[in-house]
């Protein structure tokens, strides 16, 4: 069993999904099945978490053939870096069920467990080719959803999206294959587990460049690195609430990860070589997009610029190259996912009752809504980094990542971190703290129901144990970092 | 008598196509029957060619009687049990359209027979003048197909464009056929084969020049890129289903007995061609990628879109290299095998469903009449979408395994840009694809086209799932996922490979 407790955690909720499209039950029976679902996943990767060794390598291994010709196998493990972002998934989806009031059709809710079993999978992946799999097929619920129960020119934006990230990861399999047929040339067998083509030394280094690139495009795009984010904004305006914290609390925090997992393993020199460009694009991002947020009047625009501003934060820290950067980004990647995740639940709940959407026509929710305001407010300081929550540690440990690489570049980070206070506080202050001005039309809102409190109390309470014991979590993982920044800069030098 | 049993499928298949042809002049018998008579005919000459599916084996029976034109081997096999299962999928996918045009009559059954007599014959010539009638037994018949019901000013455009350019193409076969005679004496591959290796290179022009113009056949039946125009026009005038037909199972016939010319007798002499066929091939995707996106009509878009799958075959063609007498890179054969199957299902799946929903009407032709079909028929929208992704190559269909190996061996082969270029074309097929699965699944239906009685359990309906369930299952395999080992994927590319063994006996 618990070999395979793997593939039960990844498979459930598609055998689920399956299950609920030929039932003719109302929503409210498939939305409390599709519930109980991903608690009963929240429970098995608890009990993973418990059994998890950090000391040791990849655990809980399933290794069988899928494509022998080829070489293909359905290969999946779990180490500290995976577990700790399948704990963060396990946690977010369920909660993120209570909050989400717009699944009013059954379409819904099957694609909602659909895109956790793509996510899951692509997290667990350890063949490039199973990984490149699930990672496409993750997408597709997406397209639907956005399609289905977007706003505005929904369906334009679901196939631009859809194109765009196709296209950066077409580009990546042309590199998978590429990596395969390498090493076919050099050992005569065919392999894509990530670990066998670890081993490939025939490549020079041109070639090496531009297949890292062609990872860099699929894993840019999805996170979004600055030149290819343009696809952000008008999606996570048109897009329902649901969809969007999929796609930024979850899918671009797959993208760090794959860098992480797949892009340096596999190209350690050239990520070496090119590091200090990669940090300074990152940082340049968290600048870009925090004033780009600053200036936005959509809510929803703006929390999507500030979550790519995060996001460049993230890819900042693990490009530099020490353990400080790696464990800070991993730490911010969870945080970011819960603060984020809220706040967009959060402002999905506003924008449903008020039907406002930006901030200008917003005002006076702290009057009506005390305890929506308090949990707003929670969240949003642990986004910004007040010390005491999450946020702060994980920023602390990125700048000081960032400082041991380049001291420029530490300071420049630690400078722009201000940005994200301003835009968040003045939002803040703007459209729920200030009273609304005088003849201004009325405001419908609601605090939060008991149902809604009980999904947000573990995000509170995650926020501030993991602000002030964050050993608790980092030990889980930091153990395997360290293994993996020594083997990373060992082969980078030795070639 | 041992030999006997590797002539029944194609016998049978002749003999059901004579059965028919006297069955239909009794007008009492009813298009049901003739479905029910011809697909018993098929079924039965499927499990013969089944039992031999595994076997390596490659004979020219009765030489006295049939002279060596007819090769009967594991590979003209594998290839007679994709055609015969693709004409009987397409007469259980258009049951329903079969019974709602009046002008189906019994006869037609025949002439489809006929055309699979054909086709299965070409699979196993090894001689141009019998792979060139063969060829016409097929393409004639095809013709009378497409020009049915010549009432329709667009049919009677298509039966005349295809007659007179397929006309006009099978002359440029001939002339090819005689230079060859010419240059070798004899029309056998075997003998064109000894005379190039004995030949060292010299006194191969006339050969050449045959050959070229012998392959322009083959470009323009499979619609490559200067033979191309024709496909969007005779495939938007042609029947439905015969579409489906022509998209799907005429293709691969092409296919069988062009491989067998290429891979197995000139095989040396196949790098005269490299050139010419990277630049086809980059112009084949970019003139499908360009005609694709640009229409409007859901059957012209499918046209199109199958230029593009053409040029991915010859992508895993040229990938073949060939090098010091030997074909450096035999499992790009095995890919064009794979490919070939998972095109056949696919377009097979998406052609045949697009017939089936404007079986009752006519007027499920363009995009926006696909709207709202997710709500009205939600069971035929999801497999319409299944076949939508797998044409685009989309993880968990078997489109995804056909694309990665062709690219695999493109890349294995050399040809970089070439494969990058596909890509290119890949990701523009998302837009077109996707398009039709947003329009039927984000839209309400249009007044027009709401209608309430279907009856979507009929043979039509299970057929199709039939195919998508291939598309799906060819995709991910059954022994990961349902731990049923013997549906897996790599049993379809073992039985490719087995194939194309059999032609090196």
């Amino acid at each position: 069993m618990s070999a395979d407790i793997l593939s039960f955690i990844i498979f459930l909720p598609a055998i689920v999904a399956i299950g609920l499209m030929i039932t003719t039950r109302d929503v409210n029976t498939i939305r409390n099945i599709a519930f109980l679902t991903t608690t009963v996943i929240l429970a098995l990767v608890l009990k993973l978490y418990l059994e998890f060794e950090p000391s040791s390598g990849m655990q809980f291994v399933t290794n069988v053939a899928w494509i022998e010709t080829y070489g293909i196998n359905y290969y999946i493990g779990l180490d500290g870096i995976s577990l700790t972002i399948l704990m963060m998934i396990a946690i977010l989806i369920p909660t993120s069920y209570l909050l989400l009031w717009e699944g009013k059709t059954k379409g819904y809710w099957i694609n909602m467990l659909l895109v956790q079993t793509g996510v899951t999978g692509t997290l667990l992946s350890l063949d490039v080719v199973l990984f490149y799999f699930f990672w496409e097929i993750m997408l597709l619920p997406v397209f639907l959803m956005i399609g289905q129960f977007g706003f505005g020119d929904k369906v334009f934006t679901t196939i631009k999206v859809t194109v765009y990230t196709m296209a950066g990861s077409l580009l990546m399999l042309v590199a998978i294959l590429y990596l395969g047929v390498a090493y076919h040339s050099e050992f005569g067998v065919w392999s894509f587990a990530y670990d066998k083509l670890m081993q490939i030394s025939i490549l020079d280094y041109n070639t090496k460049v531009w297949l890292f690139l062609g990872f860099l495009v699929a894993f840019a795009i999805k996170i979004p690195l600055f030149p290819l984010h343009t696809w952000i904004m008008e999606t996570y305006k048109n897009a329902p609430t649901g969809a969007v914290f999929l796609l930024s609390s979850i899918m671009a925090k797959l993208g760090v990860y794959a860098v992480l997992r797949f892009m340096i393993p596999l190209f350690p020199e050239v990520y070496i070589e090119f590091s200090t460009w990669f940090v300074i694009i990152g940082l340049f991002g968290l600048v870009y997009f925090g004033i780009a947020a600053l200036m936005q009047d959509d809510i929803k625009r703006m929390f999507a610029y500030s979550s790519a501003s995060h996001l460049s934060f993230i890819a900042a820290g693990i490009f530099s190259l020490n353990s400080y950067g790696i464990n800070g980004a991993l730490y911010l990647i969870i945080a970011h996912a819960i603060a984020t995740g809220a706040l967009f639940l959060l402002v999905g709940l506003m924008q449903e009752q008020t039907g406002f959407k930006t901030i200008k026509d917003l005002g006076g929710i702290a009057k009506k809504a005390p305890i929506f305001t308090f949990v707003f407010a929670v969240m949003l300081f642990a986004n910004v980094g007040l010390p005491g929550t999450n946020g702060f540690v994980s920023e602390l440990l990125i700048i000081f990542g960032v400082f041991n690489f380049n001291i420029y570049l530490g300071v420049i980070a630690a400078l722009s971190v201000i940005i994200g206070a301003s835009y968040m506080l003045w939002m803040f202050q703007r459209a729920i703290l200030q009273d609304r001005p005088e003849g201004s039309p009325e405001l419908n809102m609601r605090d939060l129901k008991i149902k809604e409190i009980v999904g947000l109390v573990p995000w509170v309470v995650l926020v501030f144990i993991m602000g002030f014991y964050p050993e608790v979590f980092i030990d889980k993982f930091e153990p395997t970092v360290t293994h993996y920044l020594q083997d990373i800069l060992q082969i980078g030098a030795t070639r | 008598m041992s030999n006997f049993i590797y002539l029944i499928p194609t016998l049978l298949v002749l003999f059901g196509a004579i059965a028919l042809l006297f069955m239909s002049m009794y007008e009492k018998i009813s298009v049901k029957s003739h479905i029910f008579v011809s697909s018993l005919f098929l079924v039965i000459a499927l499990v013969f060619a089944l039992v031999n599916a595994n076997t390596l084996y490659s004979i020219q029976p009765y030489d006295s009687f049939l002279n060596n034109v007819l090769t009967f081997d594991t590979f003209s096999n594998f290839f007679n049990i994709l055609l015969i299962l693709g004409t009987l999928l397409t007469i259980l996918i258009g049951e329903h359209y079969l019974q709602h045009r009046s002008y189906f009559k019994g006869e037609f059954f025949s002439i489809l027979l006929f055309a699979l007599f054909g086709m299965m014959v070409l699979a196993q010539a090894n001689e141009l003048i019998t792979a060139f009638i063969a060829l016409e037994i097929a393409s004639f018949s095809v013709y009378i197909m497409v020009g049915y019901n010549s009432d329709d000013s667009k049919r009677v455009e298509a039966i005349f464009k295809y007659l007179v350019l397929g006309a006009f193409i099978g002359a440029f076969f001939l002339l090819g056929l005689v230079l060859v005679f010419g240059t070798v004496a004899s029309t056998n591959l075997a003998d064109i084969y000894s005379y190039i290796q004995a030949s060292n290179g010299s006194n191969l022009e006339l050969l050449y020049v045959g050959l070229t113009l012998i392959l322009f056949t083959f470009l323009f039946k499979i619609a490559a890129f200067p033979f191309q125009s024709w496909v969007l026009d005779i495939y938007r005038g042609a029947p439905m289903i015969i579409t489906a037909y022509m998209a799907s199972t005429f293709k691969i016939a092409i296919f069988s007995f062009f491989m067998r010319l290429i891979l197995d007798y000139i095989a040396p002499i196949i790098d005269f061609w490299d050139t010419i066929l990277q630049v086809v091939i980059i112009l084949t995707l970019l003139f499908g990628t360009w005609l694709a996106i640009t229409q409007d009509i859901v059957k012209r878009m499918l046209a199109a879109s199958s230029i593009v799958h053409t040029g991915y075959l010859l992508l895993a063609f040229i990938s073949l290299s060939y090098a010091n007498n030997t074909i450096l890179n035999i499992e790009a054969a095995y890919s064009i095998m794979f490919y070939l199957i998972a095109y056949l299902v696919s377009a097979l799946g998406a052609f045949g469903l697009a017939s089936h929903i404007i079986s009752e009407t006519n007027i499920k032709v363009t995009f926006d009449d696909f709207k709202g079909l997710a709500k009205q028929r939600p069971f035929l929208a999801a497999m319409m979408t299944i076949f939508m992704l797998s044409l685009a190559g989309i993880p968990g269909t078997i489109g995804f395994i056909g694309k990665v190996y062709v690219f695999t061996e493109a890349l294995k082969a050399g040809y970089v840009a070439l494969a990058i270029f596909a890509i290119f074309a890949t990701i523009v097929s998302m837009y077109y694809y996707l398009r039709l699965i947003a329009v039927m699944y984000f839209y309400p239906p249009k007044e027009e086209c709401i209608s309430e009685d279907f009856n979507d359990s009929r043979v039509s309906t299970y057929a199709i799932l039939f195919v998508a369930v291939l598309t799906v299952v060819g995709g991910i395999g059954s022994a990961v996922v349902f731990f049923i080992p013997a549906l897996n994927i790599d049993t379809l590319i073992n039985f490719a490979q087995l194939a194309v063994k059999s032609l090196f006996l």
